[in-house]
């Protein structure tokens, strides 16, 4: 019961929607099947991303409950994600700061804390990198030598400081990178891994569709 | 301790203060050199002009405010050269976080600019959950999978939406993403639905989607920054990607004098210790 | 320029400088802000979901006048059930919800990985070593069809890499590395891209209004 019904239900849900290309969308059971299962797919969908929001939750409620070490930013997350979400659930014909549209205050924190906040994160991956370029990224091998040749090509190539280095050396410089290395070599290297990942995502989705790769069903 | 020892063991701090200088200084003492044009962005510039007035393109918001800088000016130049060609626009997004708030944000700031009515010039249809389900759903009915626009409205009252059924009314779309979203408008709405699809993608992102372009299952490509700032200059409207040339080509610069000056260090130490022996 | 788009900006670059302050030293005012950040996340995604999917997708068209969709309760029960991950002893209720998506999703693949990728990308390497468009292109179809095919080699696994195998997958990764070279350079310029945006918004919005 705990397997075998939910290996049912992927192998028919998988049957159905690998398919139903083969039919008329209008004419055919099958083709009039597939739109409303992909709706029914995009809402359980949301479901399991609501609950990813609510573990998060969950978990800093039990470390400011239990006082675990730094509780204290637990409950300043936990003061966060309620200041953010239960305004948006009121409905906005209460008043314009509900609701989420411009002007509302889930729409406003947003916009002004929680955007600079991300951008600001990743933004520092610059200076990491810089250092790692110091660091880490040595010509130790004729695989690593080349790899660091083509990245300072590349990194020349798609700045104007650059470009125009590579200019004064030969006027068609520039367009040989593009040519040759970005869609000669590069090209023809992500096209192979393009082909090979592609053949596995198949193969993995017909083992899930027969019911022979179960890992996504966790134990118990 | 010798110089090279120093070198090798210098505080990752005054590296962090390079970068800082070198990214700022652009902006005290701009420098603007010239952009050259690639011709993956002048591909998609050329598809977007070649499109007869009141055409529908569908314009993707699929990127996270972590990549802002990059996707944000590619967003706002594909508004410009849709709302300058009278193009109409309807807008989606498969990323939770933040997307249908910036998707929001940004087309109704646009739209003002050039006096453009919701509803009737554009429309925002905000976001949906399992992206895989979206796009393919959407191939037989936008309406199934989105009842409402992003702030509610039924599909119904829309009238851009009443021209709108699914993939065959839609003229273009113009994907701006930073993420894996992009394989799926390939090889679900491009190859099934028979659409064309060209994007702005992050720098990161970029090289897999030559071989997308050299094969002719994506219309043009606008990689980072770059691309957006070549947009901009096709535009002849240069706007942040531009200004943020200059910063761009003094940090790439000073990367590579860093590998180099990590390499040296590296190599003259081994030599060093390689005579101790 | 209004007194709430100065408190704006300068709560946005208290934001940028608070979250930079990390780079010199590890600190509490970053830890904060880092809380914030996670909370201010959650509650976004818990906010959107709640509209987007519970009312928009759900309750609108079940309760609607004209049409209305009451058979949308089968994928709110099982959406509901994906709730009971929440308690290990129920947790495995929440599989046939799962099972449903993970087959849809398999479903939707197994054609379009194929039919998408696959065939595209190796009808547009198979094509004719000397055409008409010259010996440039010519030469780029060589590299083409030596780049994908040692490529794919080298990342076949289930066969030792010898003899004319391993050749070639000595050729694939002398490819490869000119391609994650470029990668490389790629994402130098992304994270610069980033950097910048933000020293953007300091220097020309924050400092610009002083």
């Amino acid at each position: 019961m705990r397997t075998t019904v939910p290996v049912v239900i992927a192998f028919l849900s998988g049957l159905v929607l690998a398919v139903s290309i083969f039919f008329r969308p209008d004419k055919t059971i099958i083709g009039q099947l597939e739109p409303e299962l992909l709706v029914w797919v995009t809402i359980i969908g949301g479901f399991t991303l609501f609950l990813g929001a609510v573990s998060i939750t969950r978990v800093n409620f039990n470390a400011v409950q239990r006082r675990k070490k730094g509780w204290g930013y637990s409950l300043l997350t936990l003061i966060s994600v309620f200041v953010m979400a239960l305004p948006s659930l009121l409905p906005s014909t209460w008043s314009p700061l509900f609701g989420d549209a411009e002007g509302s205050i889930y729409d406003w924190l947003f916009q002004y804390l929680d955007k600079p906040m991300m951008a600001t994160m990743f933004g520092m991956l610059a200076f990491y990198i810089a250092s790692a370029a110091y660091r880490a990224f040595r010509a130790r091998s004729a695989e690593a030598t080349i790899l660091l040749l083509t990245a300072t090509l590349v990194m020349l190539w798609r700045v104007p400081m650059g470009e125009a280095f590579l200019r004064s050396i030969h006027t068609a410089l520039p367009e040989w990178i593009n040519t040759y290395v970005m869609n000669g070599v590069n090209m023809a290297v992500q096209r192979g891994i393009i082909i090979g990942a592609a053949l596995g995502a198949a193969s993995m989705s017909l083992r899930i569709i027969l019911g022979i790769e179960r890992t996504y069903m966790g134990k118990g | 301790m010798n110089f090279w020892n120093k070198i090798d063991t210098l505080d990752r701090r005054w590296v962090y203060l390079l970068v800082a200088i070198s990214v700022i200084l652009p902006f005290i003492l701009p420098v603007k050199l010239p952009v050259y044009i690639t011709p993956e962005t002048q591909q998609l510039y050329d598809a977007v002009e070649s499109l007869p007035d009141s055409s529908i393109v569908m314009l993707t918001f699929d990127y996270y405010p972590s990549t802002i800088a990059e996707t944000e000016p590619m967003s706002r130049v594909a508004l410009h050269h849709l709302f300058r060609k009278n193009i109409r626009i309807v807008t989606v997004t498969t990323v939770p976080l933040g997307g249908p708030s910036m998707a929001e944000q940004v087309t109704r700031e646009m739209a003002e600019q050039y006096g453009k009515v919701y509803g009737v010039d554009f429309v925002n249809l905000g976001y949906k959950a399992n992206y895989v389900a979206v796009l393919k759903g959407m191939g037989s009915s936008i309406e199934a999978i989105y009842p409402t626009d992003n702030l509610s409205t039924p599909l119904s009252e829309l009238p851009l939406m009443n021209e709108v059924k699914n993939y065959d009314d839609i003229d273009f779309i113009y994907v701006v993403a930073d993420n894996g979203i992009v394989d799926y408008w390939i090889s679900i709405v491009n190859a099934l639905y028979g659409t064309p699809v060209g994007c702005g993608v992050t720098a990161v992102m970029a090289p897999k989607f030559y071989a997308f372009v050299s094969a002719g299952q994506m219309t043009g490509l606008l990689g980072g920054m770059k691309g957006a700032a070549e947009y901009e200059l096709l535009l002849g409207q240069p706007a942040r990607a531009t200004t943020g040339m200059d910063a761009q080509s003094l940090m790439h610069l000073l990367i590579i004098g860093l590998v180099l000056m990590g390499n040296i260090g590296y190599f003259a130490g081994r030599r060093q210790k390689g005579k101790k022996a | 320029m209004s007194g709430m788009e100065i408190f704006v900006l300068w709560l946005e670059a208290f934001i940028t400088l608070a979250i930079f302050s990390f780079l010199y030293k590890d600190n509490p005012v970053y830890h904060m802000v880092e809380s914030v950040f996670a909370g201010l996340s959650a509650g976004y995604y818990i906010g959107l979901y709640w509209k987007s999917i519970i009312l928009q997708q759900l309750w609108e068209p079940m309760t609607r006048a004209d049409n209305p969709k009451w058979w949308l309760f089968i994928p709110g029960i099982f959406g509901l059930m994906m709730f009971t991950r929440l308690w290990p002893k129920y947790s495995w209720i929440s599989r046939i919800a799962l099972a449903f998506v993970m087959g849809s999703t398999a479903g939707v693949f197994l054609i379009t990985q194929l039919h998408g990728l696959v065939l595209p990308q190796m009808q547009k390497t198979m094509l004719p070593l000397v055409n008409s468009k010259g010996l440039e292109a010519s030469f780029l179809a060589v590299i083409v069809v030596i780049g994908v095919i040692s490529t794919l080699i080298y990342f076949y696994f289930s066969k030792e890499h010898k003899g004319f195998l391993g050749v070639t997958a000595k050729v694939g990764i002398w490819f490869i590395m000119i391609s994650f070279g470029a990668h490389f350079g790629y994402t130098v310029m992304g994270r610069v891209s980033l950097l910048i945006g933000r020293v953007q918004f300091l220097i020309e919005d924050w400092i610009g209004s002083f």
